[in-house]
């Protein structure tokens, strides 16, 4: 009963999509036919779903997404957390060193940007496939954001799904800060009148390396070098008013920029000790769900630059070896529906943004998605104004060396 | 053991052993040369090496790793033989020792999450002093913790294994008969101190040379206390190489494999100086030591040390009491010294997770330590004899070595290479995988616990109980085994902790297919969440301190519930005869 209604269901959605053209039409029939044998084979399948497990609302999330895949697909989730995304790749990377070709360790992957480029220039994913799973082809936009398609300017090549889109902003606490610094260089300003108040992670911990991104952005003349690969420009030209901008921030940052945090989790304790008063984090709704949680004051609010912060898209690959690539799918698929995206965008549940095209949902949906509850510290969507690009993949490395070569000896 | 081919059983876990010792060292050599087929890599060259000697953050994090990982064996010896000096055979020194166990048991993630926050500029120190006395309503901008010379690193490598040699030194009084030289020595008008230095400390060192060696290699490559209260800018080597090992361009893995040779390179370095270093100071204080003096200026050392380690003990101690706290918090912020806000949150969310992983870690933590203990015996069993038989008794086997090796050597690298071996035999993300590879981690530490009792076990209680009664099994258990009882239960509780607090080899094995209630706490601690964390501690910390009780417990009281239960059974018996 459940499976034929299901069936019913897809098919529907399907047909909706299949409208315009009768070419797109007997094209969305033959990969219906194709979906459904997908969702036959994934029947039974269990799928290791490989994903940082650091923050319990998130990992609360994906349990929420594993019972309903096991109650509609017969598909069985499983989280492994992970430290570090990068425990993942190694290990996908030893089984091809034993030559373990098949029935590998991890069926699905939560990754972007280096990761993603690491595994798909030496072949450890599967693929294409995100384009021909039928939520993607309904409600996802290409053209809506860049980063869909271009991963941290590697070309996305449906080698990964679209999970969701995260920017970065900033925390303060407005009892002890009312009028938080807006820009890279007035935060420096802010720093020298409050010496030890202002940090960052430390690369190359990936919110880290994107404050150097973003501070890259605001100081270097040459923003359009940025989207090119680090090694075919003048990286020292291109990136010496950001070394000379650390040079003096770190003589005023919190323990005078002999240490940095680890990660956003540990800003977000030392903003609540009140041992600084700006945190950054990627996560745009972080504030309200660490006030919920006790873990911040409910005075902290949050906030972006003026001139925009950076912002990207994360997503699910599929390792080249997994032994249930058709059950990893069924869950990629089901991410993307409009019901997982909108549980997802919940302020108190998780509050990462959707990858789904407004315009593309049904009225209904589109409803649910304006009724979301905003957390008190959340931002809107139009207060989170611009969203910077993020530079090109290689930048990431060249950046993360440099920093260390210059502050880490 | 009236085994009769424990010498055979003895070369084919020995053969064992060398098995995956020698493919996880192959695995990170043949690397560290550029040989790596799964990156294309098939020719051997030194440019991983090249890279390796041109960055610069390798001699940084190597004077780093130098600095702490010789700094804290030796304040951490120091500070053990202090105390032992001053409390050895003191009726108050008993509360001391029962004191260790919770120490020797706790993990070290836990141990360093309780000092960070009991250090730190925001953390409990500073807050149980503002603002009334230091004027703060805010954290001051100090560097308490992960300061760049790795003092607070130092520190809690000390708290961690000053108990560790501690209890080793209180194992091995008795074969040096320390209270019958001091007793002698006392009435002979020679101070404590005085006594210590010149008599019993240079007997005991050979007897502890090798859980000092543990214990240099140990801090020259750890890993999860310097990731979290060790400095960042740069870390120590083996944090420098793990994040090398985990960096998403993989053909830095070459490098970071020349790393991981060199880290090992270190370690034999280390050891061979610090060998050397004992020798030179043994001549040049020889004359020193037999001049007749019955006081020395330089017992004022062992007294200072006895100051410096009962500090280091209370400050584990509150950094201890202080996680429990943590679990129950719901608004605790600078600068109160007690939380705010108080909720069962914590304790509910975590409790879903608890069945899964105590079920995981008791398992695999159990299964290990009863495989370790087993084959401990059947190799001192072999060793036994062996002595018996020959007239050079210091002789060692071959497995004597061999297994130190996987403790001696950093775990990272090691463990990469010996990863994909589980992936060729089909192992990876396998019990069996995880607890053979604790096992690797938990032996050694079970075989030197046992090894001092057992050999010095008087055999003539076994020999005199088999011409009484000729069955050589039922005496060497009822007889022997129950004669060695409290030796045995100590190396279960050491090796039952061990299996608990291993965070890589059961990652890597699991394939983090199977959470235990280390990898949970590391990956919580991961999130800088105190009360999570908090929460995770409490319960890691659980077990382990659980079976320490127990096995200081039990072996007192053993014999009175054997023989109430004997009596309840044969009382039984007769009413049935009657």
């Amino acid at each position: 009963m459940r499976k034929s209604f299901v069936a019913a269901s897809i098919a529907a959605t399907l047909a909706l999509s299949s409208l315009p053209t009768l070419a797109t039409s007997t094209q969305t029939n033959a990969s219906q036919q194709s979906w459904q044998d997908t969702l036959q084979q994934a029947k039974g399948q269990t799928v290791y779903f490989n994903a940082w497990g650091g923050a319990d609302n998130i990992n609360d999330y994906i349990q929420w997404a594993a019972d309903r895949i096991k109650a509609e697909y017969d598909v069985t989730l499983k989280q492994v957390k992970l430290t570090d995304t990068s425990d993942a790749v190694n290990r996908v990377l030893a089984e091809k060193a034993a030559g373990k070709n098949s029935n590998g360790s991890i069926d699905l992957i939560w990754l972007n940007g280096e990761n993603f480029r690491a595994m798909k220039d030496n072949n450890l994913l599967f693929g294409p496939f995100s384009q021909s799973l039928p939520n993607y082809m309904t409600y996802v936009d290409e053209n809506a954001r860049q980063s869909l398609t271009q991963d941290f300017g590697t070309p996305v090549d449906g080698m990964e799904s679209p999970w969701g889109m995260a920017q970065v902003i900033f925390m303060h606490d407005t009892a002890t800060l009312s009028n938080p610094p807006k820009s890279i260089a007035d935060l420096l300003t802010y720093a020298k009148a409050h010496p030890g108040r202002v940090t960052y992670p430390e690369p190359p911990q990936f919110l880290g390396s994107t404050f150097l991104k973003q501070a890259l952005y605001e100081l270097t003349p040459y923003r359009k070098a940025l989207s090119q690969p680090a090694d075919s420009v003048d990286f020292e030209k291109i990136t010496a008013p950001l070394w000379a901008y650390l040079d003096q921030l770190h003589q005023v940052a919190w323990r005078n920029g002999q240490t940095f945090p680890s990660s956003s989790e540990e800003m977000v304790r030392l903003l609540d000790d009140q041992e600084i008063d700006i945190a950054l984090n990627f996560d745009i709704s972080s504030a309200s769900v660490q006030i919920d949680k006790g873990n911040l004051p409910d005075t902290v609010r949050s906030y972006v630059f003026t001139g925009g912060t950076i912002g990207n898209t994360h997503f699910l690959a599929i390792p080249y070896n997994s032994g249930a690539k058709a059950g990893a799918q069924v869950v990629a698929n089901f991410m993307l529906s409009p019901e997982a995206q909108i549980k997802k965008q919940t302020p108190t549940i998780w509050g990462d943004l959707s990858v789904l095209s407004y315009a593309k949902l049904p009225a209904a949906e589109q409803a649910k998605f304006d009724a979301l509850p905003r957390g008190i510290a959340t931002l809107s969507i139009e207060e989170l104004g611009q969203t910077l690009p993020e530079p090109h993949s290689s930048w990431v490395g060249a950046l993360e060396s440099e920093w260390r070569k210059r502050y880490a000896q | 053991m009236p085994l009769k081919h424990a010498k055979w059983i003895t070369g084919i876990i020995t053969l064992l052993l060398i098995f995956p010792i020698a493919i996880g060292l192959v695995g990170t050599l043949l690397p560290a040369f550029q040989y790596f087929p799964p990156l294309g890599e098939y020719h051997i060259s030194l440019a991983p090496w090249r890279n390796l000697f041109s960055q610069g953050e390798f001699y940084a994090s190597l004077k780093l790793t130098l600095i702490t990982g010789i700094g804290a064996p030796l304040l951490a010896l120091w500070l053990a033989l202090s105390l032992l000096a001053w409390g050895y055979q003191r009726p108050f020194f008993r509360k001391v020792e029962a004191a260790l166990s919770p120490i020797l048991a706790i993990p070290h993630a836990a141990m360093a999450i309780g000092l960070l926050f009991l250090l730190s500029p925001s953390g409990w120190l500073v807050r149980l002093f503002s603002p009334w006395l230091t004027g703060f309503d805010r954290p001051p901008n100090w560097i308490t913790v992960q300061d760049p010379y790795g003092v607070s690193l130092i520190l809690a490598l000390v708290i961690k294994e000053m108990p560790y040699l501690l209890f080793v030194m209180l194992a091995t009084m008795k074969s040096i008969k320390a209270r019958e030289s001091l007793q002698v020595g006392q009435a002979l008008g020679y101070s404590r101190f005085t006594l210590w230095r010149k008599v019993l400390i240079p007997q005991l060192y050979p007897i502890i040379r090798l859980p000092i060696f543990i214990v240099v290699a140990f801090s020259l490559t750890v890993v999860d206390l310097a990731l979290v209260i060790g400095p960042n800018t740069p870390s120590t080597l083996a944090v420098t190489l793990l994040r090398w090992f985990n960096d998403p361009d993989l053909s830095m893995r070459l490098m970071a494999s020349a790393g991981a040779i060199s880290l090992m390179l270190v370690i034999v370095v280390v050891l061979a100086g610090w060998e050397l270093a004992h020798l030179l100071f043994s001549k040049l204080t020889r004359a020193e030591r037999s001049n007749g003096k019955r006081f020395g200026l330089t017992d004022s050392l062992l007294r200072l040390g006895v100051v410096l380690g009962l500090l280091a003990l209370l400050n584990a101690f509150v950094a201890l009491a202080l996680l429990p706290i943590w679990s129950l918090a719901r608004r605790w912020r600078f600068p109160d010294a007690l939380p705010s806000q108080w909720t069962w949150d914590n304790i509910d969310r975590a409790t879903p997770l608890l069945i899964e992983l105590t079920s995981n870690t008791l398992t695999i933590a159990l299964i290990t330590t009863l495989m370790a203990c087993t084959i401990s015996l059947v190799m001192l069993e072999t060793k036994r004899h062996d002595m018996a038989r020959s007239t050079d008794i210091s002789k060692p086997h071959l497995f004597d070595w061999l297994i130190y090796v996987p403790i001696l050597l950093p775990q990272i690298g090691f463990l990469f290479g010996l990863h994909v071996l589980l992936i060729y035999l089909n192992l990876n993300g396998d019990l069996c995988a995880i607890i053979a590879l604790h096992l690797m981690y938990v032996l050694p530490y079970v075989y030197l616990t046992l090894k001092g009792p057992y050999l010095a076990y008087e055999e003539e209680y076994l020999l005199q109980a088999n011409r009484l009664n000729h069955q050589p099994w039922r005496n060497y258990v009822l007889v022997k085994i129950a004669m060695l009882k409290p030796a045995i239960f100590t190396a279960f509780a050491i090796g039952f902790s061990v299996s608990i607090a291993q965070y890589l080899p059961t990652l890597i094995a699991g394939e983090g297919r199977y959470s235990t209630l280390t990898t949970e706490a590391v990956a919580q601690a991961a999130s800088g969440d105190r009360k999570q964390v908090g929460s995770m501690a409490m319960l890691q910390a659980f077990f382990p301190i659980m079976v320490f009780w127990l096995a200081q417990f039990i072996p007192p009281h053993w014999t009175r519930w054997r023989l109430v239960l004997k009596n309840l059974f044969s009382r039984r018996n007769k009413s049935c005869s009657v």
